[in-house]
């Protein structure tokens, strides 16, 4: 990333912020993150000041239980998007593990995981998240499902991605250069390829980063997630629908966040995408 | 292509067996006492009488090895009879037709509504890449990406229900029930087709025998439809094999917020309420539907594609 202006490293920063609209974007996330990391108290019920609307005290107002919609959101930040860097880091692990095996090995192990990718890729994180709900000892939601329903599935993009990737990097000259100096295969795919790739595997890392929040949101909005009182901006959805009626924002507000979050590292990984396209980039 | 259908159907039963196989195996692989699921689905007592247990195994098969219990099972299956509810006493077959009705009607209107709506919309889009079009259909793409089901269906209640009362918030039986939910569920397909389409209409218009079609004066609506965009069709139907699969299990969200009594609620209510013939009813359900609608849009793709027609034999 640094070795993209190797010269002025310093000054190429200063002179992509000077740009209204990217500075103002940096000051967004900037204010939003600070937001979410302000100790703020999530759980203290106040039944007088129930569907309360913004006040000095109550900022985006109170919702059904008279708790404090910002603290709410911004705790719920924290676990939302927290959860789907949890989830997408193994998926991305597992995915690039996978894909570079097959990519690298070809053959019969390769062609393997690749079929398996074309079925799991398939296959809902809803409907995986049930059967490992169904399949657990106490039959009960909670983090830990809703994690391995993730990753079940979504590791698959990145398997495929990384094993287009490196089938083609395979036959490139270094690759040949650096088997004719004598260096294994671990340390050609470790060394060598793998570093090549790490412009597309991190803009992918960006456009998978929506599907998992809109995935961990989704599940949590079924109750498959955290649990109350615990917020989570798609259980908050759901635990306000029954006030649609009363308090609209109360539902719209964690659904801006989502949606907000989702569209801001998407554009992030789009741009990205844009600066650095060098090949397949995993999309349809 | 009769060969192929021959295969892939000669195929079909190893693939229901095994997934027959896993869903049986799924409740077993935690060591879960299914007797104590059954009581517990029913009462609160956590001390249970041992007789009352024993009465529970016999009534539904689960005594004897597990071997035994999946002939058992198995063999029942075959004859329609896939068990009774712990919940609601009933069989259970009685339960799953009726929901898998319903979610075939909404899953096959959802991907009808997102075929009409995005494949004329990626079509024309293709005919000026960059144009203002095909930029409104960029930015509707980025947008169907990071708003979820849920947050568009209730969108579409505030809008349509609450603020505008046209139409109903819940439920399903009536055509205008039907309306917010299939919307719901058609936007992400609808703008994933667009995209398809778009992208290989232009690859299309880049050809040969497009700028042969142009210069025996064809017009230029005829050559984007005829030439450009019948190409792209065969990649959307496959997709959409793919999708009809998915949307079986995957519209839960979609059922759960609109009460649609489909098949994805009806395992959504299932899994949270411990019925395990419910479940492994529903998850085999859901398999053979999806295996069915793969081969269907793999032999679509080939009534329509003579270059694929030509290598599957």
């Amino acid at each position: 990333m640094t070795a993209a202006t190797p010269s002025i490293p310093a000054a190429g920063w200063a002179s992509r912020l000077r740009r209204p609209a990217r500075a103002g974007a940096v000051l967004l996330v900037g204010v939003l993150v600070v937001v979410a990391l302000l100790p703020l108290d999530p759980t203290t019920t106040d039944l007088g000041q129930r569907f309360a609307g913004p006040s000095a005290e109550h900022p985006l107002g109170t919702d059904h239980l008279g708790r404090d919609m910002l603290a709410r959101l911004a705790v719920a930040a924290r676990i939302s998007v927290g959860f789907t860097l949890v989830a997408l880091a193994l998926c991305a692990a597992i995915g690039t593990l996978l894909g570079t095996l097959g990519g690298w090995v070809g053959g019969a192990l390769g062609q393997s995981i690749q079929r398996l990718v074309d079925v799991l890729v398939a296959v809902p994180a809803v409907l995986v998240g049930l059967v490992v709900i169904a399949a657990s000892e106490d039959g009960a939601p909670g983090p830990g499902p809703l994690l391995i329903a993730i990753v079940a599935v979504g590791w698959t993009p990145f398997a495929r991605l990384t094993h287009q990737l490196v089938a083609r990097e395979r036959s490139r000259d270094y690759v040949m250069g650096a088997t004719a100096i004598g260096a294994g295969p671990l340390r050609i795919a470790t060394r060598h390829v793998l570093p090549n790739l790490t412009r597309p595997l991190l803009s992918h890392l960006c456009l998978r980063f929506a599907n998992t929040l809109l995935t961990v949101a989704g599940l949590s909005f079924l109750g498959l997630g955290p649990q109350p009182p615990t917020p989570e901006w798609g259980a908050m959805l759901a635990e306000s629908r029954q006030f649609l009626f009363v308090a609209p924002q109360l539902a719209l507000l964690p659904g801006l966040a989502v949606v907000g979050t989702a569209l801001l590292v998407t554009l992030l990984g789009r741009a990205l995408e844009r600066r650095w396209a060098t090949g397949p980039t995993g999309q349809f | 292509m009769t060969t192929l259908l021959v295969r892939r159907l000669l195929a079909l039963p190893l693939v229901i067996a095994l997934a027959a196989v896993f869903v049986f195996a799924l409740p077993r692989i935690s060591g879960r006492d299914t007797e104590l699921a059954v009581l517990r689905s029913r009462t609160a007592e956590s001390d249970p009488d041992p007789e009352v247990l024993a009465a529970i195994r016999t009534q539904f098969g689960l005594d004897g090895t597990a071997v035994e219990q999946f002939v058992a099972w198995a063999g029942h299956a075959l004859t329609g009879d896939l068990g009774i509810s712990y919940v609601s006493r009933t069989p259970v077959t009685g339960l799953l037709l009726p929901a898998l009705g319903t979610s075939l009607l909404l899953a096959v209107a959802a991907l009808a509504v997102a075929g009409l709506a995005g494949i004329p919309l990626g079509v024309r889009a293709a005919r000026r890449p960059g144009g203002r079009l095909d930029r409104f259909l960029t930015a509707g793409s980025v947008l169907g990406v990071a708003v979820p089901e849920f947050v568009l269906g209730t969108v579409l209640v505030l809008t349509f229900a609450v603020y505008l009362p046209l139409l109903p918030a819940t439920g399903w039986g009536t055509p205008a029930q039907a309306v917010l939910p299939v919307l719901t569920l058609a936007a992400f397909p609808a703008a994933l087709a667009a995209q398809l389409v778009r992208a290989e209409t232009v690859d299309a218009l880049g050809r040969p025998h497009v700028a042969v079609a142009r210069a025996k004066g064809l017009a230029d609506s005829v050559v984007l439809w005829r030439h450009g965009g019948r190409l792209a069709l065969t990649s959307v139907t496959s997709l959409s094999g793919l999708f009809l699969g998915g949307l079986l299990g995957g519209a839960v969200v979609v059922e759960v917020l609109f009460a649609v009594p489909g098949l994805g609620r009806l395992l959504y209510d299932a899994v949270l309420g411990q019925d395990l013939p419910v479940v492994q009813a529903g998850l085999l359900a859901i398999v053979v539907v999806a295996a069915l609608a793969g081969i269907v849009a793999e032999l679509v793709a080939l009534a329509l594609d003579p270059v694929a027609r030509s290598g599957a034999r």
